[in-house]
């Protein structure tokens, strides 16, 4: 008989990037690339390190084919070992959270389960939050990063103002325990607090600054109240912030006249799916363990559910590339931080595929399979895709530019991420611009701070 | 006194303000004859320990600022320079006497006009006790000071677990403070009944984090800048420390003053005698040596367990019981007395078999044979409590004032405290209930449990829990709530209508739900009338008071339609008498809300074979009668 492994890995890679669709419509988000590997990569790289031997993809069905060929490459290039289970949403559910998500794969979930998000570029081991979620037998833990100062940099595209979306989290300083989790767009001008919260914790360090990597831990028990509680949608904006308040409540007091199994086993209290184990419980009594002084309570202050949070160590790296910002400023450090993200993968700038006759592609370029760069071509910090091919006497600077391809003769780009499939025709000269899928740009065209593609209906 | 000390006074010696009385009645009625500051504690006066831990601490000059019992208190401090006490080789001490003040507040306002403070200083309220050092204090401040020239003060706190009987539950403070300690948000959780406590938002986002404490206990020691002083001359409503610090936070643009916290840790102690709460528990501290080095004088005694503590030439009788408790000098104890947790103050008698519990017995008592002392009692100077008298959670005196009550013995007067008639409420009742010597542990505990069970009910939070209420429900509950509310406060009926249908509109009901809902309403409330002969009269009342909703909504056939059904439904579902379902019927018909042929019309509906029927069928088949007898007139 097979042992059942102590944690299972899902990866949501449904997502349609929804704040950044100027380069994701029409294009998976997690096969964005982020230097020389698809977005996807450094989660699945992640969770491979970390020991697992496979992990739960969930994708979009009209995705699938794409990001399957894509990982498949990955694994035959021997850049990556985890086997890879997909799980497609059909067409006509698209629009599911990631709470619905996670439902679809209720049925194969047996184990505790890391939920991970497709674009977390990160070098924290993740063996620190496991390990707190071990110790603890928490209910949720989940990841958090201290917030990382970036220098001001020059985002391709219209000028926007991007404002980042904060959350507010409370955290007991003493025993690690997530006491408080909420959006900063939920209040107003005012924040309350139960007065309960602040005697229990005496203690809690509140933060509007965190990034929640939305790497979470979950006790198979918070999948099967997932599954009876179908009006949840999302894990960050529902569910967690949900359980997170409950770990004030006490379960109710079943009435022992009155007891009925059936009653408890249908209702959806949550604390029906969160009873802990009475052997555990008795050793906890036994034990002189406290996780938290100041009151005579016991330890863990008898609450059935336990949420926690991992801070990751300060200087570690932490991006959610989600936006468009972030994606390039991934993009921009990817060299510097390669080796502590890909943990001891050598970094391939100049693919032997790649069909180089420029002698001016400067150390910072990452040139992919199957690249075309004709001779008296100049680049200079550039990304170039698979079977791109760059015409010459044209130049690319600090830019990205995506699979498939094509550049005419005497073009200039600056600052610019061009997206798949899209033609630029020759003479065209672009400043910070972004080019979507399949656009064409007309020869000679002059752009700066634009966002050039086809269905612009999204914005 | 001060002027004969030979100590020269230093161009920057440290400095420190303490303000000796409370002005406060929290000590009555032995504070009548002893001002709080020569209070025995463990058998040494209080300012004693006080003026040692100042001069411990580094302070070389400290104003002593006296309202009352100001001779007494010069006395004691002239005693303390003659005999050389240790505290004064280091540290002069000036009386500083205004008879005029009436707050915290007025003498540093007194002070400030008489501009004796030169730089940074330390400020004690009424009553502390600790052992910290205050130089390293004053050093912090003016650190803080060279990098926010705002800093005004810095709050000492110290760090204490929130159901320890040292912190005084009117002490409990929730504290914000950013990473470099300043202060955002203070309060005191136990002055008002809030189960909640609101943050400004801008606490959270103008800070990466901020830490929320509520394990602190205020020291009542503060180090203050030399701009505070002029702050409480410019604000004539800052009373005491706190309103300073909440005035503070609150204009912080205006006034441009900031205030910081410290946390002491460790074996740092601090705390102040306000009440006889934290009376009793920093006097179990000192005794047990918590605040090192200041220890009270000792005297050892076999028969006494070491919980206790006894003053010089106290007798105390073999088969005495003394429990937790400390006596003073002089004072008798009777055969088989039993002391439990009180305090017994000098030249005191206590007869045999007299019991004395949870009370402080004040100088010169006698509490004589068989008598009982309990609950939260408190015994002013000279009392004498008569043979087998019980006396429970009272505050006596030995003569009679304008606001003793009742008389107990010839020397012991009853007293009532003076309640402002408009904050006889939840607050300061609850301020009184803290302040008392510690109850139990247990009744504490347990106070504290089911506080947190309130809480839940309130998790009204888990809104994605429950089901979308119903439209037509929660009409139905806003119109109960109305009436209920309408007919409690004695409001115009023509504004309920008002209140009534924008909620129909709100919740989009149609107009038969709203006539049956509404009458449904009315008849529900009925429920809550008192029972008894006196029921339905005032059922009757009732339906006349609401007589203006009855017109306006049955207007027609069909209203009355949804009006029967709508006493039908009550009828059915609500726990009534027999006679209920008649006795409306009668009464909405012989008001002409409901016709004849209405009734007969929906009566032909019901089953004839339920319990409903048979309430109704003498009233219908009435009907049926007088109107046969109408037509026969006819």
């Amino acid at each position: 008989m097979p042992v059942p492994v102590e944690f299972q890995a899902v990866v949501l890679a449904a997502g349609k990037g929804s704040r950044m669709l100027e380069i994701t419509s029409g294009h998976p988000k997690c096969l964005l690339p982020v230097g020389p590997k698809p977005l996807i990569w450094y989660t699945l790289r992640k969770l491979q390190i970390t020991g697992f031997n496979e992990a739960i993809l969930i994708v979009l069905e009209t995705q699938k084919a794409e990001i399957q060929s894509a990982i498949e490459r990955e694994l035959e290039g021997n850049s990556l070992d985890i086997k890879v289970d997909y799980v497609s949403i059909a067409e006509d559910q698209e629009d599911l959270g990631t709470a619905d998500s996670l439902r679809l794969v209720q049925e194969r979930l047996k184990s505790d389960v890391l939920v991970v998000s497709c674009d977390l570029v990160s070098d924290v081991n993740l063996g620190g939050v496991l390990n707190l979620f071990r110790k603890h037998n928490a209910s949720i833990a989940s990841l958090m990063f201290y917030h990382q100062a970036s220098e001001p940099i020059v985002v391709p595209g219209p000028k926007s103002k991007h404002k980042p979306e904060k959350d507010l989290i409370g955290i007991d300083e003493q025993t690690q325990r997530l006491v408080f989790m909420a959006s900063v767009s939920d209040f107003e001008s005012q924040v309350t607090l139960p007065l309960s919260l602040l005697k229990k914790h005496t203690l809690v360090k509140m933060y509007s600054t965190l990034i929640d990597s939305h790497v979470y831990v979950l006790k198979n028990w918070v999948i099967q109240y997932l599954k009876s509680e179908r009006s949840i949608t999302s894990l960050k904006g529902e569910l967690i912030p949900y359980i997170v308040k409950k770990q004030l409540s006490k379960p109710q007091k079943i009435d022992e006249v009155n007891q009925s199994i059936i009653n408890t086993k249908d209702s959806n209290d949550i604390f029906s799916f969160a009873e802990e184990d009475e052997l555990e419980l008795a050793i906890r009594e036994i034990s002189s363990f406290n996780d938290h002084n100041g009151d005579l309570k016991s330890s863990y202050n008898n609450d059935p559910i336990r949420c926690y949070a991992y801070i990751a160590p300060k200087g570690s790296i932490g991006l959610r590339v989600n936006t468009l910002p972030a994606y390039w400023s991934i993009n921009g450090k990817i060299q510097e931080v390669w080796n502590k993200v890909s943990i001891n993968m050598s970094l391939i700038q100049k693919s032997p595929q790649a069909n180089i006759q420029s002698n001016q592609v400067d150390d910072k370029c990452i040139i992919s399979d199957g690249a075309k760069l004709n001779e008296k071509t100049s680049f200079k910090n550039a990304n170039i895709g698979t079977n791109t091919t760059v015409n010459s006497f044209s130049r690319v600077f600090n830019s990205i530019v995506m699979n498939n391809v094509m550049i005419h003769e005497k073009v200039a780009l600056e600052n610019c991420i061009v997206c798949d499939n899209a033609v630029i025709e020759k003479g065209s000269s672009l400043k910070n611009c972004i080019v979507g899928n399949n656009h064409l740009v007309q020869a000679e065209s002059e752009c700066t701070n634009e966002l050039l593609t086809e269905d612009l209906m999204h914005f | 006194m001060s002027k004969k000390n030979d100590l020269l006074a230093k161009e920057n010696a440290v400095q420190a303000i303490l303000v000796a009385p409370t002005f406060e009645d929290e000590f009555l009625p032995i504070s009548n004859d002893i001002p709080l500051c020569l209070f025995p504690v463990v058998n040494k006066p209080l300012i004693d320990y006080t003026l040692e831990f100042l001069s411990l601490g580094g302070v070389e000059e400290t104003f002593l600022f006296c309202c009352n019992h100001v001779a007494e208190i010069k006395d004691h401090i002239k005693k303390s320079v003659e005999e050389t006490v240790g505290w004064t080789l280091t540290m002069k001490v000036h009386i500083i006497v205004s008879e005029s003040c009436r707050s915290f507040g007025d003498c540093l306002r007194d002070l400030d006009a008489k501009g004796l403070l030169r730089g940074d200083f330390v400020l004690l309220e009424p009553g502390v006790i600790s052992n910290i050092s205050l130089s390293s204090l004053l050093k912090k401040h003016s650190d803080i000071c060279q990098m926010d020239k705002g800093a005004a003060m810095t709050v000492i706190f110290q760090e204490c677990g929130l159901n320890h009987r040292s912190l005084c539950p009117q002490d409990e403070t929730l504290v914000i403070m950013n990473s470099k300690n300043r202060l955002l948000f203070h309060k005191k959780t136990k002055k008002t009944s809030d189960k909640k406590v609101d943050f400004p938002l801008e606490i959270f986002l103008e800070n990466n984090s901020v830490s929320i404490y509520h394990n602190l206990k205020d020291t009542h020691i503060a180090i203050c800048s030399s701009s505070v002083l002029p702050l409480f001359s410019d604000n004539f409503d800052f009373q005491t420390k706190d309103d300073f610090v909440r005035g503070l936070l609150m204009n912080e643009e205006i006034m441009g003053s900031t205030v910081y916290g410290n946390i002491l840790r460790g074996s740092n102690y601090g705390g102040a005698i306000h009440n006889w709460r934290t009376y009793q528990s920093i006097s179990m501290e000192l005794k047990n040596k918590w605040v090192h080095p200041l220890v009270p004088p000792t005297k050892k005694n076999r028969s006494i367990y070491e919980d206790s503590a006894i003053g010089t030439s106290t007798k105390v009788a073999l088969t005495a019981n003394i429990c937790r408790s400390i006596l003073g000098c002089n004072v008798v104890i009777g055969n088989n007395v039993k002391i439990q947790d009180a305090f017994i103050f000098d030249n005191t008698h206590i007869e045999d078999n007299a019991v004395v519990s949870l009370s402080v017995i004040g100088p010169n008592c006698i509490v004589k044979n068989g008598a009982k002392v309990t609950a939260g009692s408190i015994l002013g100077k000279g009392v004498v409590i008569e043979e087998n008298c019980l006396v429970e959670d009272s505050l006596v005196q030995q003569t009679k004032s304008d606001n003793s009550e009742d008389k107990i013995g010839p020397s012991a007067y009853r007293l009532r405290l003076e309640e402002d008639e408009e904050d006889i409420d939840l607050d300061k009742s609850l301020a009184r209930r803290m302040s008392r010597l510690h109850i139990h542990e247990a009744t504490y505990e347990s106070e504290y449990e089911s506080e947190d069970e309130f809480s839940e009910s309130e998790d009204a939070l888990s809104h994605i829990h429950s089901p979308p209420p119903d439209d037509t429900k929660l009409f139905f509950t806003e119109v109960i709530d109305s009436l209920t509310r309408g007919f409690e406060d004695k409001l115009l009926c023509d504004n309920l209508i008002l209140e009534i249908n924008s909620s129909r509109y709100a919740y989009n009901v149609t107009v038969k739900e709203v006539n049956f809902n509404v009458i449904k309403a009315i008849l529900i409330m009925s429920g809550d009338l008192p029972e008894g002969p006196q029921y339905f009269s005032s059922f009757a009342q009732m339906l006349s008071y609401f007589a203006p909703l009855f017109n306006n909504y049955i207007k027609n056939l069909s209203a009355m339609t949804d009006c029967l059904q709508a006493v039908e439904e009550v009828a059915i579902s609500g726990d009534f008498k027999d006679k209920w379902a008649v006795f409306t019927l009668k009464y909405l018909y012989e008001k002409d809300y409901l016709s004849e042929e209405a009734i007969l019309d929906w009566f032909g509906t019901i089953k004839t074979d339920t319990k409903f029927y048979k309430q109704v069928k003498p009233f219908t088949d009435w009907l049926e009668e007088a109107e046969e007898e109408d037509s026969d007139d006819e």
